[in-house]
């Protein structure tokens, strides 16, 4: 065997490992997924094929249409919101702000906590009768926000819990990009005569391009895949104006039990993932491209 | 000690590998039924009472039988039907599992659950009420026991009601208060509370909608007809339940947020001091007990036409799959028995279903003297109601109730868009 083969072997056998999990844990569920969409089943026994007929009923299905528009407007708000104030927060806290350490702590600390508990403080938070933001209006004699029973207060009440959740980790990222940009960059933009927004605009804001390419495709795929947040805030409701694709899912699945519709709707959202990050892997490339 | 890289990593290589093969050995999925021949798997959820019991009674079924053994498995109620399921569909099920009544028909129907009709003693169909007996049949068949029940009564603050003059609260479940007059007694109560307080909660949110259905049975209405297939919801009695219940959001009768979709429970306002009184089940009785600082006693819910109940608790089933179906039987028997099924009851705040237990009464460890409302309560439930919420059906119907009632709670929808649509959903989940 040549040194060549060799190495090629050494490559294979170290990502064999990798590749076999991926095939059992994602790949072939995915696979029994695409299967089950095709079947009408309560999960219990082979269930019957009924070919694209889960397909046709989602055509037709309001929630449906509801939870795709929820997942799509959750989506096109909390990206561009948690890496604009991520950028900001990594700005500050990469110059010389005092307490840097500890702000630092303080913002990545909401990584540390689980979807589940953040939902917990949220209902804790937002309750209309005894929440936190309740008992400050009464105190303060200013109007009382419907957060659980107004559709886009409900929704607003989900988005604040996601950022306040997310933003550490865009904050973080950012901020290691930032302490990889070349000090002379902004030395030479500034003796060009460059003001601070212009510094930020046309030197900073480029050369944070790979973690922004990052943030855009993580941000779009967790907020496409949110769950646990939209479960125990507000249960979907009020009136399905914060059902998401996943949660619909989950109902559908396991408690109407009607198992082949939960699986189309998970493979529609799994196609709709991978075309919407294909497309800003694309664009990302051409830019790269013509740069 | 220098450790280089290498060795660090072949290290950390030999601690980790038996923990990845150990995790990888057989996939354990815990509770399934690889039980040798005399013993049997039981998975259950349960409060830290309900768990007691049910190893108190298991303990008693080991002295009693010589050489049987049943191994518990309790699981977080989050976890209990995923697990369930998934073990059902992997083959790999306990012999016996714990399931609310209104989950009950989705397992029985589908063929999962042991028709137990050549494995009990022909008499003891006998030992429990008519309603409870009703409630786990399926196609004439019973597939399970009827371990417990609970149904709802009113839990409220003695000194409010009194503030706000109303001195006279039913003591028996012949003296409940007609709609109009609970209708009454709230607008009573509003009138004494600040405007950020409501005079009640009712306990319908998430699965719980299914409570909702006791205003139909109250106004004697059906939602499903005796076929258990056609829907019946569209009716007088329909109407003026949606009417009546529609009224609580629009008049400002309960929260805002005591919808049906919300994650506030109502007991939760109850706790928290914004709703003097709250529908709630018996199992609240020891948390109110050691969480609720001010006085507060329970009373019957509303009648209309009659009184009538929400037939809560749950039963224990056998598996299909269970290769021990003659032990499985007799251990469900062994739990349903007279003392058992006291010490249970009593222990965990919960109601009997054996008619001997129910005609003399039991009293709880917590509270005793509030057995009686409960015990009267649950007696307002009617074999019809509890065999509607046994259908095969259930799972799909509780989700139409939900937006169908959400949609007239906090949206426009009319009384007659509102039944159009419950008729419509309800029809299509049981085809």
């Amino acid at each position: 065997m040549t040194a060549r083969a060799r190495e090629a072997w050494a490559g294979y056998a170290f990502a064999a490992p990798t590749l076999v999990l991926l095939g059992v844990f994602v790949l072939l569920p995915l696979g029994g997924a695409a299967v089950i969409s095709l079947q009408e089943t309560n999960g219990f026994g082979a269930g019957t094929f009924v070919g694209l007929d889960n397909y046709r009923q989602l055509v037709q299905d309001p929630v449906f249409w509801r939870a795709s528009l929820n997942t799509a407007l959750y989506t096109v708000l909390v990206t561009p919101a948690a890496m604009a104030i991520g950028l900001g927060l990594a700005l500050l806290l990469d110059s010389a702000l005092p307490a840097r350490g500890v702000l630092r702590s303080v913002l990545i600390l909401p990584m540390a906590i689980s979807g589940v508990a953040t939902a917990l403080m949220g209902v804790l938070i937002f309750d209309e009768n005894s929440g936190f933001l309740a008992q400050v209006s009464l105190a303060m004699g200013l109007p009382q926000v419907d957060w659980q029973t107004h559709g886009p207060a409900a929704f607003a009440s989900v988005v604040i819990m996601t950022l306040w959740w997310r933003v550490g980790f865009n904050m973080l990222i950012y901020l290691a990009g930032l302490q990889g940009v070349a000090p002379e960059l902004y030395e030479a933009a500034r003796l060009d005569g460059a003001n601070a927004w212009q510094r930020l605009r046309h030197v900073t804001v480029p050369q944070l391009s790979p973690q922004s390419f990052f943030l855009v495709i993580l941000n779009i795929i967790y907020s496409f895949q949110v769950f646990d947040i939209v479960f125990v805030m507000t249960g979907g409701g009020p009136e399905r104006a914060t059902t998401v694709l996943v949660t619909y899912a989950y109902d559908t699945g396991f408690v109407t039990r009607d198992q082949g519709y939960a699986a189309a709707i998970g493979v529609v959202l799994l196609a709709v993932t991978l075309v919407v990050t294909g497309l800003r892997w694309r664009a990302e490339r051409r830019r790269e491209e013509s740069e | 000690m220098h450790v280089s890289r290498r060795s660090f990593l072949a290290a950390l290589g030999a601690v980790a590998t038996p923990t990845v093969l150990g995790g990888c050995g057989g996939f354990s999925t815990g509770g399934g039924s690889s039980s040798g021949e005399g013993s049997l798997t039981f998975t259950t959820w349960g409060t830290d009472a309900e768990l007691a019991g049910f190893r108190s009674a298991i303990a008693a079924f080991q002295e009693a039988n010589d050489g049987a053994r049943v191994e518990l498995n309790a699981v977080p109620y989050e976890q209990m039907f995923t697990n369930i399921d998934a073990q059902l569909q992997a083959g790999n099920p306990p012999d016996i599992f714990r399931v609310p009544y209104y989950t009950f028909g989705s397992y029985a129907g589908r063929g999962q659950l042991l028709d137990l009709t050549p494995h009990l003693s022909g008499d003891v169909q006998h030992r429990f009420t008519p309603q409870a007996w009703a409630a786990v049949q399926s196609e004439g068949a019973p597939y399970g026991v009827p371990h417990h029940t609970d149904t709802s009564a009113i839990l409220y603050d003695v000194q409010a009601l009194a503030d706000a003059g109303i001195d006279r609260v039913p003591q028996t479940l012949e003296e409940a208060w007609t709609w109009e007059e609970f209708a009454e007694v709230a607008r009573q109560l509003q009138e004494s509370l600040s405007s950020d307080r409501s005079p009640f909660a009712y306990n319908w949110q998430g699965n719980g909608v299914t409570r909702w259905l006791s205003w139909l049975f109250e106004a004697d209405g059906r939602f499903l007809e005796e076929d258990l297939v056609t829907p019946a919801i569209n009716s007088d009695a329909g109407a003026a339940a949606v009417e009546f219940t529609t009224s609580f959001f629009r008049d400002n009768l309960v929260p805002r947020n005591n919808s049906i979709s919300s994650s506030t429970y109502a007991a939760d306002s109850w706790f928290a001091g914004t709703v003097p009184m709250v529908f709630a089940g018996a199992f609240l009785i020891p948390d109110a007990e050691a969480t609720y600082e001010r006085e507060w006693a329970a009373t019957f819910p509303p009648r209309r036409e009659r009184s009538a109940g929400d037939f809560g608790g749950n039963a224990l089933v056998a598996t299909a799959q269970t290769e021990q179906p003659d032990l499985v039987a007799q251990f469900l028997e062994f739990v349903t028995e007279a003392e058992q099924m006291q010490e249970f009851c009593a222990g965990s705040s919960l109601l009997p279903t054996r008619a001997d237990l129910v005609e003399q009464g039991i009293e709880f460890d917590v509270r005793p003297e509030l057995s009686q409302v409960f015990l009267q309560q649950s007696s307002a439930v009617r074999a019809q109601d509890s065999g509607q919420v046994a259908s095969p059906d259930m799972s799909s119907i509780i989700t139409v109730l939900q937006d169908g009632l959400e949609a007239s709670f906090l949206g426009d929808a009319d009384v007659e868009t509102t039944l159009a649509t419950l008729s419509d959903g309800i029809e299509a989940a049981t085809q």
